[in-house]
């Protein structure tokens, strides 16, 4: 015989359940009379209490006892044959019910009675705090992005999305820094601030002016490898943007007076950005000394001199070439349908003629086989220590694998370096990494501001003591783990807007040559392993890898 | 083809910008007993979500003598919460790919948070522990402490623009709550002590201060519950919310100069005191103050930038508050044109004030505030950031739903009317620039009586204190 049925025989789980039904019924009882009749709280804790005391003894009691026609007896007292316990169990069904149907009614009655309601609960309802979002479907490529090549090389990617009644549009320019060298350096971002100034049918201003007017604004950025413009505009603008565009593609006017006073502006820029901070002016030195061949030497700004000096021809084969067709791409974003923009870009662009690619840059950085020092001395209450290792170009494997190295290294208060070097030896007031890899190859960068009095050249010991760790040592599967989830966040984040989705579809599109490629992220993530990142961390954190500059200020000089 | 250019004809003709309705998308307001303000709004484009809480109270609340409290406890806030120490708890958001952080304004602390929706209940936990169980541990404190007095003087040693807003409150303000700098000063930093945060902490956080508003992927119902359980329990802070009185306009004519030596470049700030949010012409004053310096083709850009070649960047901003904040024009240009850029800009002030808006420039402004205003609030977190912003200002929806036929109701003579209420004559301009001040310091002595101190004084106003 097992126990529970010889539980059910003795009507244990009757008497338990009667137990505490009938204890529900009391306490519920007991407690709206606490409440009704301003008894102390206390009370019905009290009872509760020896409630829960009494709970077992029942259970024994049920157990050891049976109740008989002669009155109580010890169960294996009973002739079993003579056991009562199955009318003992009806009279408990009984008491049951009844019990049931007064606590059903004592519900009930309260619903009908509002004086006894009590507070509502804080828990609402009980509902699992899920995301609506399917995260088991895998990211693909949205069937309705749309990419098409004019016959002159202009190539249009298409991704419309119609939650708000904009669009963006981003034009990449095969221009930067990279297709400068002495003499003109600055000259791609200088174009940057010329393509705003007129062509041959508008004024200086007016194509701002118009596009503001259609309720449009615009920004534009240069970098060592591209130019990029940026439009964000309603909708019912869409054809004065392309006609705009289109305007001054065709038709830009290099008027020497213009150039006179962009290039004040340009100054003033240079000034704001490097001059007068030291993060700029020790970053330009840094770079400039890391490479001697390559032209990502040059700051995207360019030198002073140039700046001043490039002259109207340069002006005018730069724009010839390298604003051709054949070598821009551009993105649509937002509340559009590939068909309209087709029509508009065909009416619109098709007219622009193609023109020779522009020169190939042929120059590779040679290997570096030492490591490179520099000082800059100036006013400064809080020196600066940079770090640049040379490492890999945009689309490579290896790139990813320092991105997420990186991350770890570096990237929020939890990283390695943070931890180690801001918070636990307070030998740094912040640190920043990241990596410039473009066409060519980049540098895995580290930006460092110490403390007032801190010293430069321990932390360089203690901070290539903790890139050898990276090396030597490698990553864990957590960090590994966590540096795949900040990245997976920042795809998605990216996507959160029809700007965000202009700007990395056409990233990718001029970088790894497909678009498609960036919906591949999440799986490319998956594959990394941290062997990976140890093995970047090896090949590029080498002494003879290695460029470092330090911005302080004079040292006290000694007697005479 | 022709019919496809038809087509296209058509949907070109759609109305000028304007015509587009901006409104707020549908949320759900909620206040729990005690008296914490729940609003929610659901969104599933992407598997994010963005939350912002804010804390009544903020840097207006720090005690006389002791500017940064507020912002130096939200850094220490994030220094351990709950059963976490400083790295778990700056790991647990981080291993999980989500952003949460902690910074203190002028009239509120706030959290901004914004995570992948599997993980709302970590970050939700999270967001718990810092607002409710902050460790506030002496020794982090004290790093948050050097740190933030380090930072200060880094700051000083970058572009100048960042600590412009600290030397101009001061000045503007005076001791004005607004006049304290958030982020404290090195002097007033190095005064804080671990009783001062406390004390703030227990005096300005509680449930009756708190609006917690959350957008994206999630279910609002199971939402709702959740943040019912999580802060619905949290007793009120110690102390009442003090109210801030409006501050007194500043007597005009006055010069403060920081002296940056050998600057290349002078940047500059001037103005007064504006007005607050309640100001009504609140659309006159946005149509105002685009033309004015709030876009690229803006009267300050056009001249002083493209038609001058003085500088990268000149705009006017005017900040509103629950009390008049500051309005004010900023730039910066070669030191040896100081006096010929500032010059210049007073002129296009002096040309606003005396000649108001023509209709081609109320069109034009009109259409581009209401173009460049649906990708505001097209992400969860600057939704959820709108919504607290209204409950924290005590407005409602139709703060936006409104915007759009207001703009296009303001009239000429209101918006000539915004004009002469909110920006300074050019009497009453208050100037602070910092320069390079031995080749500038006479020349700008026409502006007004010069006071002048060094970048590196451990204060953002003269003497006695901040």
């Amino acid at each position: 015989m097992s126990l529970f049925s010889e539980l059910r025989r003795r009507n244990v789980i009757k008497v338990a359940l009667l137990y505490a039904v009938a204890s529900w019924l009391f306490v519920w009882i007991i407690s709206h009379m606490v409440s009704g009749l301003g008894l102390s709280p206390w009370v019905s804790d009290y009872i509760l209490l020896l409630l829960a005391i009494g709970f077992p003894v029942a259970l024994i009691f049920a157990w050891v006892y049976e109740i008989t026609p002669e009155g109580l007896k010890k169960g294996i007292d009973v002739d079993q044959t003579q056991s009562i316990v199955y009318k003992t169990g009806q009279k408990l069904n009984a008491a049951l019910a009844v019990l049931a149907v007064l606590g059903v009614a004592a519900v009930i009655g309260e619903k009908l009675l509002p004086e006894f309601e009590p507070p509502p609960p804080l828990v609402l309802e009980e509902i699992p705090l899920k995301p609506v979002f399917d995260f088991s479907a895998k990211a693909v490529v949205p069937r309705e992005i749309t990419s098409f090549n004019l016959p002159n090389g202009l190539e249009i990617i298409v991704w419309p999305d119609h939650d708000i009644p904009n669009v963006a549009m981003y034009n990449f320019v095969r221009a930067g820094g990279r297709d400068e060298y002495p003499g003109i350096t600055g000259i791609a971002h200088f174009f940057e601030h010329m393509m705003f100034n007129g062509t041959e049918s508008r004024a200086q201003g007016d194509f701002d002016e118009e596009m503001e007017a259609a309720g449009g604004a615009n920004n534009a950025y240069t970098s060592n490898d591209l130019t990029v413009y940026m439009d964000w505009f309603p909708r019912s603008a869409l054809e004065t943007i392309l006609e705009l565009e289109s305007d001054r593609l065709q038709n830009l006017a290099i008027d020497p007076d213009v150039v006179e006073t962009e290039r004040s502006t340009v100054y003033s820029e240079r000034r704001l950005r490097i001059d007068n901070d030291n993060f700029g002016r020790l970053y330009e030195q840094v770079r400039a000394a890391a490479y001697v061949a390559h032209p990502y030497q040059n700051p995207v700004i360019g030198w002073p001199s140039d700046i001043e000096n490039w002259t109207q021809q340069d002006l005018e084969n730069f724009f010839k070439t390298y604003y051709a067709p054949n070598n821009l791409t551009m993105i649509f974003a937002g509340d559009v349908t590939p068909e309209e923009i087709y029509l508009l870009a065909d009416q619109y662009f098709s007219p622009i003629p193609r023109q020779h690619p522009p020169p190939a840059i042929t120059t590779v950085e040679p290997p570096q086989e030492g490591e490179r020092r520099l000082l800059v001395e100036t006013d400064a209450q809080t020196p600066l220590l940079h770090m640049a290792f040379h490492a890999s170009a945009e689309g490579e494997p290896e790139t990813l694998y320092l991105e997420l190295l990186l991350a770890i290294l570096a990237e929020g208060t939890s990283s390695r370096l943070h931890q180690v070097l801001v918070e636990e030896e307070q030998m740094l007031l912040n640190i920043g990494a990241w990596q410039s890899g473009g066409f060519d190859p980049g540098v895995a960068y580290f930006a460092m501001t110490l403390p007032p009095g801190g010293d430069p050249a321990a932390v360089e010991a203690r901070l290539l003591g903790m890139l050898d760790e990276a090396a030597t040592e490698g990553v864990t599967a957590e960090e590994l783990e966590k540096a795949r989830n900040l990245r997976i966040a920042s795809f998605w984040r990216s996507l959160q807007t029809i700007d965000g989705k202009a700007s990395v579809l056409g990233n990718y599109e001029v970088f790894t040559g497909d678009y498609e490629n960036l919906f591949a992220v999440p799986e490319q993530l998956a594959a990394v392993t941290a062997a990976d990142l140890q093995a970047v961390a090896a090949k590029v954190f080498r002494r003879n890898n290695m460029t470092i500059g330090v911005l302080r200020a004079p040292l006290e000089k000694e007697g005479p | 083809m022709r019919h496809f250019l038809l087509t296209v004809a058509a949907l070109l003709i759609a109305g000028p910008a304007w015509s587009q309705d901006i409104t707020l998308p549908d949320y759900e307001r909620i206040v729990l007993e005690n008296g914490t303000v729940l609003l929610l709004s659901e969104k599933h484009e992407v598997p994010l979500i963005g939350l912002r809480a804010e804390v009544r109270g903020g840097s207006v609340a720090d005690p006389e003598g002791k500017a940064g409290v507020a912002e130096l406890l939200a850094a220490v806030m994030q220094k351990g919460a709950g059963n976490r120490d400083a790295a778990e708890f700056a790991s647990a958001s981080a291993n999980v790919g989500g952003r949460l952080s902690v910074s203190a304004d002028v009239d509120s602390t706030s959290v901004a948070a914004e995570f992948l929706s599997r993980d709302a209940e970590l970050m939700l936990a999270l967001v718990s522990d810092v607002l409710q169980r902050p460790t506030l541990a002496a020794d982090e404190l004290e790093k948050e402490q050097t740190r933030a007095i380090g930072l200060i003087k880094a700051a000083k040693d970058g572009d100048p623009n960042a600590l412009m807003p600290h030397y101009a409150n001061a000045f503007i303000f005076g001791d004005h709550p607004y006049g304290r700098p958030t982020t404290g000063s090195e002097s007033s930093l190095a005064n804080i002590t671990r009783d001062d945060v406390l004390e703030y902490y227990t005096n300005n956080f509680g449930g009756d201060r708190l609006i917690i508003s959350v957008v994206g992927d999630f279910d609002a119902a199971a939402m709702k519950a959740r943040l019912a359980a999580e802060f619905g329990r949290w007793g009120p802070a110690a102390a009442a919310l003090e109210d801030i009185p409006a501050p007194p306009k500043a007597p005009g004519g006055r010069v403060l100069l920081i002296d940056k030596p050998g600057a290349t470049q002078s940047y500059f700030w001037f103005g007064n005191v504006g007005v607050a949010l309640s100001y009504p012409r609140r659309a006159e004053l946005s149509l105002a103050n685009t033309v004015f310096g709030a876009r690229f083709t803006s009267m300050l850009v056009t001249e002083l930038r493209v038609n001058a070649g003085l500088t990268y960047r000149a705009r006017s901003v005017v900040d509103q508050r629950t009390q008049p904040g500051p309005v004010t024009v900023r730039s910066f240009t070669e030191t040896s044109t100081t006096v010929e850029a500032i010059d210049l800009a007073i002129s296009v002030l002096r040309r606003l004030q005396d000649k108001g808006l023509d209709d081609d420039m109320m069109i034009s402004a009109r259409n581009y505030i209401m173009g460049q205003f649906p990708p505001r609030l097209e992400t969860a977190s600057s939704l959820a950031g709108m919504l607290a912003f209204l409950e924290l200002n005590g407005l409602d929806r139709s703060y936006i739903d409104d915007y759009g036929s207001e703009l296009q109701a303001a009239a000429a003579e209101s918006v000539a009317l915004a004009i002469s209420e909110v920006y300074p004559q050019p009497d009453d301009l208050v100037f602070v620039i910092i320069g390079d001040a031995a080749t500038i310091r006479d020349q700008v002595a026409k502006y007004g009586e010069v006071t002048e101190m060094s970048i590196t004084e451990p204060r953002f106003r003269v003497p006695p204190a901040d």
